[in-house]
């Protein structure tokens, strides 16, 4: 037992040690970021935070409390996940379990599969999509940030190979005793899917929160960015800054680059997603095993 | 059987789209989607409405100006104002019986020019918007979109207005004047003077050097050398790893004050780098290829030899050499007279006792070389279809001339009085660009400073960003040690007096270079162009590649990778 225990126990601790490794990779950056937010300007300014916080102070916390556009800001991009994130589930399952049948049963299945496909890899670029989110009037709605990204043919094709790789007899023995297509649907697959929606509402929910560029395009007012878009347009390249900014819109962006206080909004910003992960995390890890467990 | 449950299915799932889409439209969001529509549409169907209400029924109903506003990320407006609507906006809008309606706004830089572009390729332009280049300018006027202010300029403008651009010697005029026609508002921008060597003041006195010894307040690079050699060897705050002088990767910039750069090294040789000028034989060059460029390389890579710059030259960050600087690392900073306000403030908040003093550094023959600043390089422009382009110049005579000259106006309205004194950012004004006679520094900097000696008075200070700088000096000489006090008494009785020193004395040696358009060859060549330049000078100066022959190199192959033509091309731009 010893004898035989020593080499899985070395391939252990190898394998523990470059998982650690990996991990605070991951995580250190994150927690100098909340050693900043918590620490004093003067000592970000002089770079002397490491992971831990120096001349602890919550002033960041309390100018953010008082920052009506950041929390605006917030809303905005808490509606628009929960908007997108329905609207996701409402187009992906359908489409999906469409795609899931063959020509036989749906003539037309290869020809929308491949405009699928080929909308996946090609897209008009950025300025015919907003001429056409423009012409459209959606510039400056919450539906400029959803509408355009309302289907994500990804998520089609992951949530169809999920819906194929469950028993035919399933689906079968269903139609036999008398149900639909949407009941089929609806009360077989979409509960045995349950991992596999999970998987996709998380890709929604995470992408549609950090995405910070449509807002910079399609909100044409401060006030109606969304929360990404809005940190985004407070990190400054004082660099660049100088060659075209006046000395006192310097000074105003100087307070503002105290990098303390957008340490603190980035925290601020993340913890919804570190509450959420959890919660999704274990159907993301038995979305991946599902499909391993075969009859 | 089949074919009809996929009916039902597809059926469903446009009833789902159908609903949502109805949501879309009624529940979303009214106001903003219709406004869109209807700015769109241009300014000039709104306000021809307008302009027709004028003359026959009421006088009140305001033109309707949409405008394209460019936004800072720290505007710092009071509870409750925005872009949209703000003192400045209100003030107008009362003033000239307006409604300004903002199409869109975008931060300064990248995310401004990239609206701009969107909103241009749908066709569209609001009634006045800020653009930021020239080429913009040209294009807009080349494909007729922008309208001619010529007579409304010389009708509308008030002689200070015109006072101001005249100053410029035509060198703002004439960069929007195309066929002889104005066609953009421009922005001016005065000379932003030399890089400064800002010296920490107490570290000279801990280690009891002596700077300058006769009183000119002009370093030679020599004597730059040894101070920054002092320090190093001296320590004075007895840190880790100290540091002569510490710059960016860049290394030069393409304005006189370059902040962090090595430019006061490079003028003093005789070099501009990053600019075109004609020189003495009288053509086109490119400072960063002249021999006097290698003589200013060669300078700094024997201090880099020598340890008196920061070993790790090439990969500090802005904020490493504020760093650096904040922990009394180094003790010394190139840059404008404005570094000490937004810069040199975090030394002070961390260390109460550091003081800087600036000093010019100068050539062989005893003279400080710079260059005069690009005159304008922001405009705003006019939608050709508005039907009133005198708005736009009574907007700039509103808040260029009468905000600065009118004590009655900012009575009438106090809210803009308090917008000035608490620093709100200028970008909340309609229009967001600089309009000041090319001398504004030093003619505010000589009331400020009577003011001070007591052979003026705080009234006497024509603006009201030098008013609250004098209170904010005034108490930091009585103590109060606040942290704006000491920045405002370091940039002005320190940076703009050197500068103002340097222009009584007859000190400055003036080269005017031209700033040219984006040429044809520039848009596929020049981001390689700079990049080369970049790579090379960084080698250069920590050794890793041979000065004499990589300079040589550099240039030769700066020249056949387009540098050549372009040369030609700029020269075209600016005959002789």
């Amino acid at each position: 037992m010893i004898d035989k225990g020593v080499g899985p126990t070395i391939r252990k601790v190898i394998i523990y040690a470059i998982v650690i490794f990996l991990g605070l990779i991951c995580l250190l950056p994150l927690i100098n970021i909340v050693a900043i937010s918590f620490s004093g300007s003067a000592a970000v300014a002089a770079n002397r935070v490491g992971l831990v916080p120096v001349d602890f102070t919550t002033t960041a916390y309390n100018r953010i409390l008082e920052d009506n556009q950041f929390w605006r800001s917030f809303m905005i991009s808490a509606v628009r996940v929960a908007l997108q994130l329905v609207l996701n589930l409402v187009l992906i399952i359908p489409t999906a379990y469409v795609m899931t049948k063959n020509r036989r049963e749906f003539r037309a299945r290869d020809i929308y599969m491949n405009l699928l496909i080929f909308a996946m890899l090609f897209n008009g670029g950025m300025i015919p999509t907003y001429i056409v989110v423009r012409n459209l009037g959606l510039l400056n709605t919450i539906w400029a940030l959803i509408l355009p990204g309302a289907l994500p043919i990804f998520n089609v094709i992951l949530m169809m190979n999920f819906f194929r790789s469950q028993p035919k007899a399933l689906e079968e023995a269903a139609v036999i005793d008398g149900a639909s297509p949407l009941q089929v649907l609806l009360r077989i697959l979409v509960p045995c899917a349950k991992p596999s929606i999970a998987t996709v509402s998380l890709f929604s929910i995470v992408g549609s929160w950090n995405d910070f560029f449509s807002g910079l395009i399609y909100m044409q007012h401060v006030e109606d960015y969304p929360i990404m878009t809005y940190i985004q347009s407070l990190s400054i390249d004082l660099a660049e800054l100088v060659k075209s900014a006046t000395s006192s819109t310097l000074e105003n962006l100087t307070e503002l680059s105290n990098r303390n206080l957008n340490a603190a909004k980035i925290v601020v910003a993340v913890i919804p997603l570190l509450i959420i992960y959890p919660f999704l995390q274990k159907y993301l890890i038995s979305g991946m095993t599902v499909g391993s467990v075969k009859e | 059987m089949e074919k009809r449950t996929l009916r039902k299915i597809l059926s469903f799932l446009l009833a789902v789209a159908m609903l949502l889409a109805l949501a879309a439209c009624g529940g979303g969001n009214d106001t903003p989607s219709s406004g869109g529509n209807n700015s769109s549409n241009g300014g000039g169907n709104n306000s021809s409405n307008g302009g027709g209400g004028n003359n026959d029924e009421t006088p009140s109903a305001p033109i309707v100006v949409t405008m394209g506003r460019q936004t800072t990320a720290n505007p710092k407006f009071p509870d409750g104002d925005n872009y949209e609507n703000n003192a400045y906006t209100r003030m107008a809008e009362a003033e000239l019986n307006i409604d300004i309606v903002d199409e869109f706004e975008a931060e300064n830089g990248e995310d401004y020019n990239r609206q701009v572009s969107l909103i241009l390729s749908g066709g569209g332009m609001p009634a006045m918007m800020k653009v930021s280049s020239k080429d913009e300018v040209t294009e807009l006027y080349e494909s007729g979109m922008i309208a001619d202010l010529t007579d409304v300029y010389n009708q509308y403008a008030s002689d200070y207005v015109k006072g101001i651009y005249d100053s410029f010697e035509g060198r703002a005029l004439d960069r929007v004047t195309y066929d002889g026609k104005i066609v953009a508002i421009p922005a001016t921008a005065s000379d932003a003077g030399t890089s400064m060597c800002w010296i920490r003041q107490d570290w000279v006195d801990t280690l009891g050097l002596t700077v300058d010894e006769d009183g000119d307040r002009c370093l030679t690079t020599d004597e730059v050398k040894a101070i920054a050699k002092a320090f190093k060897e001296g320590n004075p705050e007895g840190v880790d790893n100290p540091v002569g002088m510490a710059f960016d990767s860049a290394l030069t910039a393409g304005s006189s004050e370059g902040t962090n750069m090595i430019n006061a090294f490079a003028y003093a040789k005789g070099a501009y780098p990053r600019l075109w000028y004609y020189n003495d034989n009288g053509e086109m060059t490119y400072g960063s290829t002249t021999p006097e460029m290698k003589e200013a390389l060669r300078l700094v890579r024997d201090w880099y030899n020598e340890g008196i710059i920061d070993s790790q030259l090439g990969t500090r960050t802005w904020d490493d050499i504020t760093s650096l600087l904040t922990n009394g690392q180094c003790g010394m900073v190139f840059g404008a007279w404005h570094v000490a306000d937004w810069l040199l403030n975090n030394v002070y908040s961390l260390n109460n006792n550091a003081v800087f003093t600036p000093y010019a550094v100068i050539d062989e023959n005893g003279k400080v070389n710079c260059t005069h600043a690009n005159a304008t390089g922001e405009y705003v422009v006019v939608n050709a279809d508005f039907e009133h382009p005198e708005l736009a110049i009574e907007i700039l005579n509103l808040f260029y001339d009468d905000m600065v000259n009118s004590q009655e106006l900012l009575d009438k309205y106090p809210d803009v009085n308090t917008y000035l004194n608490t620093g709100v950012d200028g970008t909340a004004r309609p229009f967001n660009i600089e309009v000041k006679s090319n001398t504004y520094l030093l003619d505010e900097y000589a009331c400020l400073k009577a003011a001070l000696e007591g052979t003026g008075t705080k009234e006497e200070i024509p603006t009201a960003e030098e008013r609250s700088n004098y209170d904010s000096i005034t108490a930091y000489n009585e103590g109060s040690g606040d942290v704006t006090g000491w920045c405002k008494i370091h940039s002005r009785c320190k940076g703009v007096d050197l500068l103002a020193y340097l222009t009584d004395n007859n000190l400055y040696n003036w080269i005017s270079p031209v700033y040219p358009e984006t040429t044809e060859t520039m848009n596929t060549r020049w981001s390689n162009l700079q990049t080369l330049e970049e790579e090379t000078f960084i080698k250069i100066v920590t050794g890793a590649t041979d000065l004499d022959s990589g300079f040589d190199e550099f240039v030769s192959n700066w020249k056949s990778q387009g540098g050549d033509t372009i040369t030609a091309e700029v020269a075209e731009q600016f005959p002789q």
